[in-house]
């Protein structure tokens, strides 16, 4: 019993090894592949100066920050454009490059552009 | 003094949470389109049917142009947020005329009384609204509407190449209707279909508060003879016709 234990842990971690391996050699060949060499999804360089809230702030919260301005927008009118979803675009001009990269990686289908157009 | 882009959007944001925590403490005024509706106003319509030119749609295809809508290119299942609809009054002898009808934006509103799932709702200005986040495509509100002021979207659509990104595509199986261009009026303009019958030199349709007793809708609506479609069903609808 122990033995056979044993047996699976070693083939776990070699295959967890080879699964590393695999990720390393993609992201080393493929010069715009999803990823980075430290891990990070490889996403459009920004163009303005800042955005309208700390980016670390943004990376972990963008997604409760929009669905609250939603609300606010459609059913009380508070209509802010400089923090509509039109406005990203001015320093995100490509959506497939930025939103659908992480989006992506992560395996999450957010239907905000379903109806929502992303200006060109 | 110099500022960076995030600080002065810093301060617009705390400005506003100030203007939502303390009622009376403002220290800096939001601009008009950036706080919220407030019930000091009431949007209502008055179209002048006498003006209305029965072979003009101006109004409708201003519509499809400002809101996105699609032609799928059946009758029976078509969006339409606003229509128009010929009259023949045979008591009276007069001439067949048209009237544009679109949502009333009823003070009672039955479509929001029988939403199951709040989607539908009436905004404090009283502009009458579905969060087609929220709707589930029951078409409860398609019933209860006797305006049939209501579309549901039966398929999937595409934006268009021009579109208009202020207001999103639709979603199929959400249920639609006239807004007020509730985007515009946000911003202190005209829904585009009075723009637009102001523009094409017909001047049948206008726009405004009713709330406020010096607008030139209010002065109208009070000194003229003015009607609603099925005053009688007790909904105060806020679409009012001249010359019915
Ligand atoms: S006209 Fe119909 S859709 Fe518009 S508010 Fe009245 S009941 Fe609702
Ligand atoms: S179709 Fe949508 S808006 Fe209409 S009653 Fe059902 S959930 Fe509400």
């Amino acid at each position: 019993m122990v033995l056979l234990r044993m047996v699976m842990i070693v083939l776990a971690v070699l295959m967890a090894g080879t699964a590393r391996a695999n990720d390393n050699a993609t992201s080393d060949n493929a010069a715009n592949s999803l990823l980075l060499a430290n891990g990070d999804v490889r996403l459009q360089k920004p163009k303005g100066d800042a955005c309208i809230r700390p980016t670390e702030w943004m990376r972990r919260n963008h997604m409760d920050f929009l669905q609250h301005k939603r609300a606010v927008t459609v059913r009380e009118g508070a209509r802010k454009r400089s923090e509509s979803l039109l406005q990203c675009k001015s320093c995100h001009p490509s959506r497939e490059q930025f939103c659908d990269r992480c989006h992506d990686y992560v395996g999450v289908e957010p239907n905000c552009f379903e109806c929502h157009i992303y200006p060109e | 003094m110099t500022m960076d882009r995030r600080t002065v959007l810093g301060m617009g944001g705390a400005a506003a949470v100030g203007v939502l925590l303390a009622p009376g403490v403002q220290l800096i005024a939001a601009p008009p389109n950036e706080t919220a509706a407030a019930n000091a106003h009431r949007w209502a319509m008055l179209v002048d049917i006498t003006k209305c030119n029965p072979a003009c749609t101006a109004c409708i295809d201003a519509c499809r142009k400002e809101n996105n809508i699609p032609l799928f290119g059946d009758p029976a299942r078509d969006i339409h947020w606003i229509r128009k609809v010929e009259v023949q009054d045979k008591e009276r002898q007069r001439p067949p005329f048209t009237l544009p009808v679109l949502c009333n934006h009823c003070e009672y509103p039955p479509c929001v009384h029988v939403c199951p799932t709040s989607a539908s709702f009436v905004r404090k200005d009283g502009i009458v609204l579905v969060d087609e986040h929220r709707c589930i495509g029951c078409r409860y509100c398609m019933i209860a509407c006797p305006y049939k002021a209501r579309s549901l979207v039966y398929f999937p659509t595409k934006p268009p190449k021009d579109g208009n990104p202020q207001v999103p595509i639709r979603a199929k199986g959400v249920v639609e209707k006239c807004t007020f261009c509730v985007h515009r009026v946000d911003d202190g303009q005209p829904p585009a279909c009075v723009e637009t019958c102001q523009q094409s030199g017909h001047a049948a349709m206008m726009f405004g508060d009713l709330n406020d007793p010096q607008s030139e809708i209010s002065q109208r609506v009070k000194t003229l003879r003015t009607e609603t479609i099925r005053p009688d069903l007790g909904l105060k609808p806020h679409v009012h016709y001249q010359g019915l």
